[in-house]
């Protein structure tokens, strides 16, 4: 019995050890960052780029990972140290860089980005664009635009997202409505005759302002002027559009996902608690993994007074004005963002490519995205100016 | 406590030259013993503390690219009419005067009733105990499911057959006092008594839920300290259990009381884990608490930092404020 007294003592101080041992390894750890990527270094003088990024999905960080693996073998002089940043991205980059810390090559979120822009803390790109015979025009205006400041471009698109209509094929059917809406007055139309028939609101939207901010644009009304420097909200055409999308939701055509007991417009859906939706393609992917049987269809946003109008959503690739890497952070950007990688990159994640002439083959690959890419001509970047992020978290609070 | 904390030499008005060279040496051992203890401290935390008051005078953004001297401005910014800082802080101060007195009076009870020589004692305590220790951000979550539209909280409402509010608990920015003041039918009642709205309350109900049990354990070691003699003789003058809870137990857990109101105070208006998981400040700023404005107006873009710090400064004022005026209050019954 003392006996086991004892060696349980023992154990116990021997665990004692163990743990503190073990917590000052982690911590050493952390403090040192973990290498997430294996770096096979192959030659002795590589250099090497260190690039962050916020992957969405464990499958966008594996596609990620993949493509990193072919630019590596393809360039021998250069190693990149992945470093993904799961959550809290934009707060870390911006202290990173306050700190002299930050990454050679980092992404950057067309919102945030004319704060970062105007803060000097981006490399202009023009002079290697320029040498690499890349221009402006190779990328949607859409999603280019979005990381220009001053005539200066700061960054280039990697990919990117548009909102579309997307709905409920068998609903639609069971209504009778053979084309699904193209205009606000079709979609007030069959949005009651869908209520009709299912006897519960049709379309789910977020009380928020990336949804409904399309329908702003489509109505004509602005957010800011030309020049970016005044706020020209108020204007009879934003009372108009601001009407017709929450008068939809007063006449009982429209709910909240909250008011549905939804995560979000897509969860809604999935659940069948909506038969439309205005979302991005990311939904796709959502809707096979958690709704395999709900027969969907997608359609451009219904146009309005000014026409046909969508968000894009891109982020770019960016390079540190502190890298001392420069020139190899640049191969990595052009690569990522080139032809070729951007090709690759879109197909592993299936994200839309950035570069309008890839559109053919990404969309032969990814029917059911068509509507989507499509989108990318017309689409205005999700950007409000410096100062737009910030709003745009207050306008959530 | 005084004589505790007085290295040798430093009590005395006069200075003091040490006569014998091991006192010197004494010395030089005690500052290397508490050298380690002054660098963290300093680092981490007199330092930062200096610097965020440097900032708060500066116009500044987290990159660094602007970095201006502007005096007083932020915090006339702050005190401004149209400032965010008073939703803020009316949001803060509905939080801490609906959570403190809450909080206080559940830990009191289920203090006692911990006390009392009953069966399952140790598993009430941990029971009670257990939501303190767990992790703020795992218990909002679990919140933030039963307070969904069809929440389990909504689910038992409808099983009762009663209506469930509408927008629901976190996103409802209607006050509460508001829908009593138009209950009775005083329409205009102004802003600053809408009360908490839904979704603040919401938060509170959580908070104190979580806190209550750490105030448990402190009224219950306090309660140890209580001879049982003085309810003995009590009992044995003929005083009533409710009249020997307010007559004995508490007047003599007075400093314990102190305790655990500062402790809520500063806690309160310190809130931030709950509000950036549950509503992240939302719905229509109604749950835009201090500590979260600080945090939104400092790292999300643009040049706050400097308002930010200035923010905590004023923050830091007001905790030490009420601290005095609480503190005053004791001291004056005592």
């Amino acid at each position: 019995m003392t006996h086991r007294i004892d060696s349980l003592a023992l154990s116990r101080r021997a665990l004692l050890r163990t743990t503190a041992a073990g917590a000052a390894t982690l911590a050493a750890a952390t403090i040192v960052g973990p290498g997430s990527r294996t770096n096979r270094a192959a030659a002795q003088d590589a250099v090497t780029v260190r690039l962050v990024s916020p992957p969405s999905s464990p499958v966008e960080r594996g596609a990620l990972e993949t493509i990193l693996d072919e630019f590596e073998a393809a360039n021998p002089g250069i190693v990149v140290d992945y470093q993904p940043i799961t959550s809290e991205y934009n707060t870390k980059l911006q202290t990173d860089l306050g700190a002299g810390t930050a990454a050679d090559v980092f992404t950057l979120d067309s919102m945030p980005a004319p704060d970062l822009m105007a803060a000097g803390v981006m490399e202009p790109l023009d002079s290697y664009m320029s040498e690499a015979g890349i221009t402006a025009a190779d990328f949607y205006p859409g999603l280019i635009q979005a990381f220009q400041q001053g005539g200066v471009t700061y960054g280039l698109p990697k990919d990117f997202s548009t909102l579309a209509m997307v709905y409920d094929t068998q609903a639609f059917a069971d209504a009778g409505i053979t084309t699904p809406p193209a205009n606000w007055e079709e979609l007030r139309t069959a949005a009651e005759t869908l209520l009709e028939s299912t006897g519960q609101a049709p379309i789910v939207f977020p009380p928020s302002l990336d949804r409904y901010i399309a329908f702003h644009y489509a109505g004509g009304a602005q957010i800011l002027s030309e020049d970016g420097t005044q706020i020209v909200i108020d204007s009879p055409e934003a009372n108009a559009a601001l009407e017709y999308y929450y008068g939809l939701y007063t006449d009982g055509l429209a709910a909240t996902f909250t008011d549905v007991g939804a995560e979000w417009p897509g969860d809604a859906f999935a659940k069948g608690l909506a038969s439309i939706v205005f979302e991005g393609n990311w939904v796709i992917e959502f809707l096979k993994t958690n709704a395999p049987d709900r027969q969907v269809g997608f359609a451009p946003m219904p146009e309005g007074p000014a026409g046909p109008a969508t968000m894009a959503f891109t982020v770019c690739y960016a390079i540190n004005a502190q890298s001392e890497n420069k020139d190899a952070a640049w191969t990595l950007v052009n690569y990522l963002t080139g032809a070729e990688g951007m090709a690759r990159w879109t197909s592993i994640s299936g994200l839309l490519p950035a570069r309008p002439a890839l559109a053919g083959e990404y969309v032969s690959q990814f029917p059911d995205r068509e509507v989507f890419v499509t989108g990318g001509e017309y689409a205005r970047p999700w950007q409000l100016g410096i100062g737009g992020e910030k709003f745009n978290i207050d306008s959530k609070a | 406590m005084a004589t505790l904390a007085q290295a040798p030499g430093s009590g005395s008005a006069k200075p003091v030259k040490y006569k014998n060279p091991l006192a010197a040496e004494d010395a030089i051992a005690g500052w290397l013993f508490i050298l380690p203890a002054i660098l963290i401290i300093g680092t981490f935390i007199i330092f930062p503390i200096v610097l965020a008051f440097w900032v708060s005078l500066h116009q500044r953004d987290v990159v660094g690219s602007v970095d201006n001297w502007v005096g007083l401005a932020n915090y006339q910014d702050i005190l401004s009419d149209n400032a965010d800082f008073w939703i803020a802080f009316r949001n803060t101060a509905w939080f801490s005067l609906g959570v403190v007195p809450t909080q206080t009076a559940v830990g009191l009870f289920l203090a006692v009733l911990a006390n009392r020589k009953i069966r399952g004692k140790t598993f009430f305590r941990t029971a009670f105990y257990f939501p303190s220790i767990s992790s703020s951000v795992v218990i909002s979550m679990i919140f933030l499911w039963l307070y969904q539209n069809n929440g389990l909280i909504n689910f038992i409402i409808r099983k009762v057959g009663l209506p469930t509010p509408k927008p629901p608990w976190l996103s409802n920015p209607k006050g509460v006092l508001e829908m009593l003041w138009t209950g009775i039918g005083w329409d205009s009642a102004p802003a600053w008594i809408a009360g908490p709205s839904v979704a603040l309350l919401s938060i509170m109900m959580l908070n104190i839920w979580t806190t209550a049990g750490t105030m448990m354990v402190v009224f219950l070691a306090g309660l140890q300290d209580i001879s049982g003699d003085v309810y003995e003789a009590a009992s044995l003058d003929g005083a009533t259990r409710r009249r020997q809870f307010f007559d004995i137990t508490v007047p003599l857990l007075r400093p314990v009381i102190l305790f655990v109101v500062t402790l809520g105070f500063i806690g309160t208006f310190q809130v931030f884990d709950q509000i950036y998981v549950m509503s992240a400040g939302g719905p229509a700023k109604t749950t835009t608490t201090l500590v979260f404005l600080i945090y939104t107006e400092g790292f999300k873009f643009g040049e706050g930092l400097g308002y930010a710090s200035a923010l905590a400064v004023v923050l830091f004022a007001i905790i030490f404020v009420l601290f005095l005026i609480q503190r005053r209050l004791v001291e004056k019954k005592d």
